[in-house]
């Protein structure tokens, strides 16, 4: 899901898309991970890849979402949105309910 | 490029024989040019950046489970979803279970549908029986006394029973290998201390 997140970003690459998450967010990332994935993504058809040559000399494959991959995408946003408010409402209590007990103790 | 990549990405390409020439060597140049890119825009020795990468051997395995798990969610051969399940078998408790499920499933729709057409040759010994000691269906070892009930039907109806056994195989195996994967993913995510990126 964050691979699909970063691309819906843009279009990138196995390092950059590490290097996004890595400065976006608190996941670690297995760097051996992400190449499989994005060959699984590219063969379900929800990303298109281009080798295009860096400014470092070498060539980059670069990842694009396709509108299959945006549809997912934007599924997979809804998603995770509804699952976090839900846990929100859920949380929201319990931290009340701590404070509560804070301003009881004095 | 460095004695140490060259030997990682020669056993990168050997662990992915499989694989058709042109996906082999994209997966291998991409796999190249992360080296060299984490290399010299970081400056991180090479043998750390492999390290990051984990075993060559690893690395292929992922990418030949996600091609085996595709194409065998679209087989609907016995031979290939049984040996993808084998295959699978070895990565954990529900790969093995599913293993044994498709094992038996198909054995028993094999057994079922070979006993069908022994069943002329062994009139006497093939049926569906039901006796003292129960019902048993196919051939009964060491066995006296009960009533055959099926007859000449028997090959019929162990033929269904033999083509259903198979089918239900089938259709449970690819349902549930894409699971499998996903579970799999999951779990490899969690104890390299990660996240479920796709």
């Amino acid at each position: 899901m964050a691979v699909v997140m970063t691309l819906a970003l843009g279009r990138n690459y196995g390092l950059g898309i590490l290097r996004v998450l890595e400065e976006n967010s608190s996941l670690v990332l297995s760097e051996g991970t992400i190449y499989p994935i994005l060959n699984r993504l590219r063969q379900d058809g929800l990303v298109d890849s281009a080798w295009v040559e860096s400014e470092l000399g070498h060539p980059r494959r670069y990842y694009v979402l396709t509108a299959k991959g945006r549809e997912r995408a934007v599924e997979m946003a809804n998603t995770w949105l509804q699952l976090a408010a839900g846990l929100e409402r859920l949380a929201r209590p319990v931290l009340g309910r701590k404070d509560d007990n804070h301003d009881g103790s004095h | 490029m460095t004695g140490p990549t060259n030997q990682y990405l020669a056993e990168l390409r050997a662990a992915l024989a499989g694989m058709t020439i042109t996906e082999r060597e994209e997966i291998v140049e991409e796999i190249r040019a992360h080296i060299e890119e984490r290399s010299t825009s970081s400056g991180m020795p090479i043998e750390e950046v492999l390290r990051r990468l984990g075993p060559a051997a690893g690395l292929a395995r992922d990418y030949n489970n996600g091609a085996l798990v595709r194409r065998a969610s679209r087989s609907r051969s016995p031979w290939f979803l049984l040996r993808a399940t084998y295959h699978w078998a070895w990565t954990g408790i529900h790969g093995l279970v599913i293993f044994f499920m498709a094992f038996i499933g198909y054995a028993m729709g094999a057994a079922l549908i070979v006993s069908a057409f022994l069943k002329p040759l062994f009139p006497e010994n093939i049926g569906f029986w039901i006796g003292p000691d129960g019902a048993v269906f196919g051939m009964p070892s060491g066995r006296q006394g009960g009533r055959e009930l099926l007859g000449p039907w028997y090959t019929q109806v162990a033929i269904l029973l033999g083509l259903a056994f198979l089918i239900a195989t089938t259709m449970a195996v690819r349902a549930l290998l894409p699971k499998l994967k996903r579970s799999h993913r999951l779990a490899r995510a969690n104890t390299e201390n990660a996240v479920p990126m796709a």
